[in-house]
């Protein structure tokens, strides 16, 4: 996978592959609720609701929805530009789930995470998807754009990596006169 | 001689690993540096040889995804500039920095590099695809790999129509059985089960 988690933001090719998630849904059920690719839907769960881009698509099962998580950043944040897509396309699911399972009388709050290794139980959220009103666009909630730490300075508006020592290419005086060479191959 | 790439659309999961691979080596080889452009701002852009297109064939479902990685196909008959069919050596790969366009060499440096091992005298992506979905070799000899790969999964060149020859082959996806999927179906047989498993557990 081209990303996994916010550190890879960082990395100025993978986030040329992938910069923004989108809540992926089946097309059909999408359709029958009237939901448009690449339209802007808000996802209810009993802890908050956020507003994100949905993608359709064909390979989810019609009561799933599935996203990459972690791409949401703050504007300002992980030395990406105020108007990263991270930043105003990507979200976050953490709005949505809460640290704890319901506590019933015991009154003591029970981690909400998979009980043998420890993982966060981000699988099994209850959700409710509806289409956002006409102008409700871009991600929701927003926070205020971080300022740069002093003396912090703005990344290269271009990169020219070397990653090795160029090799040069070493052939043999007869392999540069033979190979290749269609006549004498037969 | 006739070197190329064979690429397995049954096996390619997309996962990319190739198109970093190809990068990381040829910004440094032949005809780096691959520039990329506003790296940490909105919409980053920058040279790739190679780039890996995501369909969906068919409905839910029966549908499947599809991967398709794309580079120079090295055409025997190429028309490059005016029609690349690949998109390979229109505009998107010219570097603006260094104001050339530049594309795959099929990593030159490396397969006429006898400094290298021979078993790595191969392009950075075939060597690095998890899935060994790519394939390198000489179509002329009738006995490489790729040629006898091509033969039995009836690889098939992109848009042999155009008349440019591309060197480069495809291997389809296989016909798989379709695996059944869980349907929530709501009915009343259903739905008189669950209330009376309801019952019970209360
Ligand atoms: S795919 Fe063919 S037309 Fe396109 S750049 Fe390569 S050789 Fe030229
Ligand atoms: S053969 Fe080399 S240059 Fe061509 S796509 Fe593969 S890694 Fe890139
Ligand atoms: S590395 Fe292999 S599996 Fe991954 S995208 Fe490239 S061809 Fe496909």
């Amino acid at each position: 996978m081209m990303m996994y988690h916010s550190w890879d933001s960082q990395n100025a090719w993978l986030r040329q592959i992938l910069a923004q998630n989108y809540m992926y849904m089946n097309r059909q059920q999408a359709e029958a609720m009237g939901i448009k690719d690449l339209s802007w839907i808000w996802l209810e769960s009993k802890t908050g609701r956020i507003r994100v881009q949905v993608k359709l698509m064909e390979g989810v099962e019609k009561s799933t929805v599935w996203t990459w998580n972690a791409f949401g950043k703050q504007r300002g944040t992980w030395g990406l530009d105020a108007d990263a897509n991270e930043s105003n396309q990507g979200f976050l699911l953490n709005h949505l789930i809460n640290e704890h399972l319901p506590c019933g009388d015991t009154g003591r709050p029970i981690t909400n995470s998979d009980p043998i290794t420890g993982q966060a139980a981000w699988y099994d959220l209850q959700v409710k998807i509806y289409p956002a009103k006409a102008g409700e666009v871009g991600i929701w909630p927003n926070f205020e754009t971080i300022k740069p730490l002093p003396g912090s300075v703005r990344a290269k508006d271009k990169l020219r990596y070397q990653t090795h020592k160029a090799v040069g290419v070493s052939r043999s005086l007869k392999d540069i006169l033979m190979r290749g060479d269609t006549r004498r191959d037969k | 001689m006739k070197l190329g790439l064979v690429i397995d659309l049954d096996t390619c999961v997309g996962c990319n690993a190739c198109a970093v691979a190809c990068k990381q080596w040829n910004t440094s080889g032949t005809t780096g540096l691959l520039t990329d452009f506003e790296p940490y701002g909105k919409d980053s852009t920058g040279v790739w040889f190679n780039r890996i297109r995501n369909y969906e064939v068919g409905d839910y479902p029966n549908s499947k995804t599809v991967h398709f990685p794309m580079s120079c196909m090295h055409c025997d008959d190429a028309a490059c500039v005016t029609v690349c069919p690949t998109g390979a050596s229109y505009k998107r790969e010219l570097d603006r920095e260094d104001g050339v366009m530049k594309k795959c060499t099929l990593c030159v440096d490396r397969i006429y590099d006898e400094n290298l091992p021979e078993d790595e005298r191969k392009p950075a992506c075939v060597m690095t695809c998890p899935s060994h979905a790519r394939y390198f070799g000489d179509f002329d000899d009738p006995n490489s790999e790729v040629s006898i790969i091509s033969r039995e999964r009836n690889g098939e060149q992109l848009m042999p129509e155009l008349g440019y020859q591309p060197v480069n082959k495809y291997l389809s996806p296989r016909e798989k059985k379709n695996v059944g999927t869980y349907v929530n179906e709501t009915n009343s047989i259903k739905a008189v089960k669950d209330w009376v498993n309801r019952l019970v557990t209360r």
